[in-house]
């Protein structure tokens, strides 16, 4: 499904990303077609090798496409240089993935500043313990990483990718290495930062249940779009 | 937070291997800085020792020029003499502004000695002219206090009479007043004489060979060591010490038979030159130690990039830009380069006198004072060629990460 309606934030047009595996051509996506809309959490479903991670790599500007037009946030990407991506993603984009890569030697807070770092900003506390109570973890604020449980950790990345104020959200496989429960917690709370600063949230996920939390299911297979169809999201939690 | 903070704190992640790092770059610093402190500390001390002999020119019997000075620096045996009547000719050339007759000799001393072994049983005996050689050395005085009170020098015409210098004193435990044995084989003689002398005073401490010194009158020197009229050198300080005076002065007294002249510059140059294999080869160590401890230090850093390569692709996701990442790594690499170079710097300004003592066990240099000395100046070369080195050693570990793609960096990090 398309649309071109002015709160369209990633638009992607025939978007394809090939892999060369020796004489063999790996076409890990084949021509994807993609309107995300501001304010809306949408989950991209797949089996194992069908593209979804692909698919993130290039909306959140960290891989760059063989072919096809990508715009983010009202900026072309497409055949841009690495730091001018970085500055793309820089401010616009958050990322979470299903690896938390929090820097041990650093407190809560200092990972949840660490973007502020590259981003030549200073660092206010008063901010940083706001993102943290969003998560739910603002009593855990001079704890290091080795000290929280997985899903504590998948939260401190949840508020450092918070911390720069994203338009769009990136989640890849974030409850890959959490237990239901914990996976139930963090949907939850992506329902309510989406429905709280009207964030454009993408999520990949293997859990179906999971995944039909979201407002739009796009499901992949063979680097394709096999399906798009609504989800059933539940109330966000208060 | 600032990016030196960030990557200290990187740092810490590996606390023992950055420590063995770290000292690992200290170690090469040390000897490096221990070294440096040597080759200056060595050199000052040849021109200190050489100009504390009180001379510029020496007249010797023909022979080794440098075995010579080194014997007047230190002592020896094997000692070659010198008619006396050379000191008279040579005192009359205009050129000379002051001249001093020096008979030197080795006797075994007789007791007493706090710790006698068979290397500390010999003594230096210096037989001179007192008014000539004190007026030579203006520094030198008589010591007072305790012991040392009413101390004089000894009568020109003395037979008994010495003249100890600070060291050989303490050692010998002798004060003003005091008996002082040696034994002598006068030349021509195979049996030894017992020979007893008075101390009638003890020179103050002048931080040079003669505090090792027994001093006596040098025909009571000629005479112990049956050898009238016969001297070790003769000691000569010009009117003017320019190089065309030095050279025409030794021009004139080189054509007396069995005769040398030689300029204590020369000595001087002499002197280095026969420590500079050595010191060659110690350069050689240092400049080894540097290269294994830049080498462990690239090591150390590229295992830290590629241990954070999921990482690096993270603070790449999150807004880093190639420069930050290189800027990042380089850090660290130089804050283990700058943490070396200052532990280095401690090592060696604490383990100085241990490398002296080291340096003086295997090399017998003949000078005195301290021959390590490690300045400010030492010190911050080799802070700022550490911080140099690590300039350059961070440069290929912060590239590699610098270079990386956050896709692949973060891929390989969760594989």
């Amino acid at each position: 499904m398309t649309d071109t309606g002015d709160d369209v934030v990633i638009r992607a047009r025939g978007l394809k990303r090939y892999y060369h595996r020796g004489s063999e051509t790996v076409r890990a996506l084949d021509g994807v077609d993609l309107d995300l809309r501001r304010g809306e959490m949408v989950s991209i479903l797949g089996p194992s090798g069908s593209g979804k991670t692909t698919l993130v790599n290039l909306l959140s500007c960290l891989d760059t496409p063989t072919d096809g037009t990508l715009s983010v946030a009202g900026r072309e990407v497409f055949g841009l240089p690495e730091d001018e991506l970085a500055g793309v993603r820089r401010g616009t984009l958050g990322f979470v993935f299903q690896k938390f890569y929090l820097l041990p030697t650093l407190t809560v807070a200092e990972n949840v500043e660490l973007p502020l770092v590259f981003c030549r900003r200073r660092a206010d506390r008063a901010a940083t313990m706001a993102v943290l109570g969003q998560v739910g973890l603002e009593d855990r604020a001079t704890h290091f990483p080795r000290e929280l449980s997985g899903g504590q950790m998948q939260r401190v990345a949840i508020a450092r990718a918070l911390v720069v104020e994203p338009r769009i959200l990136i989640a890849d496989e974030p409850t890959g290495n959490l237990d239901s429960q914990n996976g139930e917690a963090i949907f939850a709370l992506f329902r309510s930062l989406v429905t709280s600063r009207r964030l454009t949230l993408v999520v990949t996920t293997h859990n179906l249940a999971l995944g039909y939390l979201a407002d739009r299911v796009i499901v992949l297979h063979d680097g394709k779009v096999l399906k798009e169809e609504p989800g059933r999201p539940a109330p966000a939690t208060p | 937070m600032r990016f030196i903070l960030l990557a200290m704190k990187n740092l810490l992640r590996r606390p023992m291997r950055s420590a063995l790092t770290v000292v690992g770059v200290g170690l090469a610093v040390a000897v490096t800085v221990s070294l440096s402190g040597f080759i200056l500390g060595y050199r000052q001390a040849i021109d200190e020792s050489i100009n504390k002999l009180g001379f510029q020119v020496m007249i010797m019997a023909k022979g080794c020029p440098y075995e010579a000075a080194t014997m007047m620096l230190k002592g020896g045996t094997g000692l070659l003499y010198l008619p006396e009547d050379v000191y008279d000719q040579v005192r009359k050339d205009p050129a000379v502004e002051s001249i001093t007759p020096v008979f030197i000799g080795v006797a075994e001393k007789e007791a007493g000695g706090i710790a006698e072994t068979a290397s500390t049983s010999y003594t230096v005996v210096t037989g001179i002219e007192a008014e000539t050689y004190a007026a030579m050395k203006p520094w030198l005085a008589l010591a007072t206090g305790p012991g040392y009170d009413g101390g004089r020098w000894f009568r020109p015409d003395a037979q008994d009479e010495v003249v100890m210098g600070y060291e050989a004193a303490t050692y010998e435990q002798r004060k003003v007043g005091d008996t002082f044995y040696l034994s002598v084989i006068p030349a021509g003689h195979t049996e030894p004489v017992m020979h007893k002398f008075k101390v009638t005073g003890v020179l103050a401490r002048t931080g040079s060979q003669d505090d090792g010194t027994v001093f006596m009158p040098y025909r009571a020197a000629q005479t112990v060591f049956g050898r009238p009229g016969r001297l070790t050198i003769v000691g000569i300080k010009l009117k003017e010490f320019a190089g065309p005076m030095v050279q025409e002065f030794s021009e004139r007294w080189i054509k007396l038979p069995e005769v040398q002249v030689v300029g204590l510059e020369q000595v001087k140059s002499t002197l280095v030159m026969l420590v500079g294999a050595a010191q060659v080869m110690l350069s050689a160590v240092a400049v080894i130690a540097v290269v294994v401890a830049t080498i462990g230090v690239v090591n150390t850093i590229l295992m830290s990039v590629y241990e954070r390569t999921g990482e690096i692709g993270i603070m790449k996701a999150i807004g880093a830009s190639r420069s930050d990442i290189f800027e990042l790594i380089w850090l660290e690499t130089l804050a283990v380069c700058a943490l070396g170079a200052v532990t280095g710097c401690l090592l060696a300004v604490l383990g100085s006198r241990l490398v002296e003592k080291g340096i003086l066990a295997i090399f017998d240099i003949g000078v005195h004072g301290s021959i390590v000395r490690i300045t400010p100046a030492v010190l911050g070369a080799a802070v700022a060629g550490t911080v140099v080195v690590g300039f350059f050693a961070g440069l290929y570990p912060a590239w590699r990460a610098a270079s990386m793609r956050p896709v692949e960096a973060i891929r390989e990090g969760i594989e």
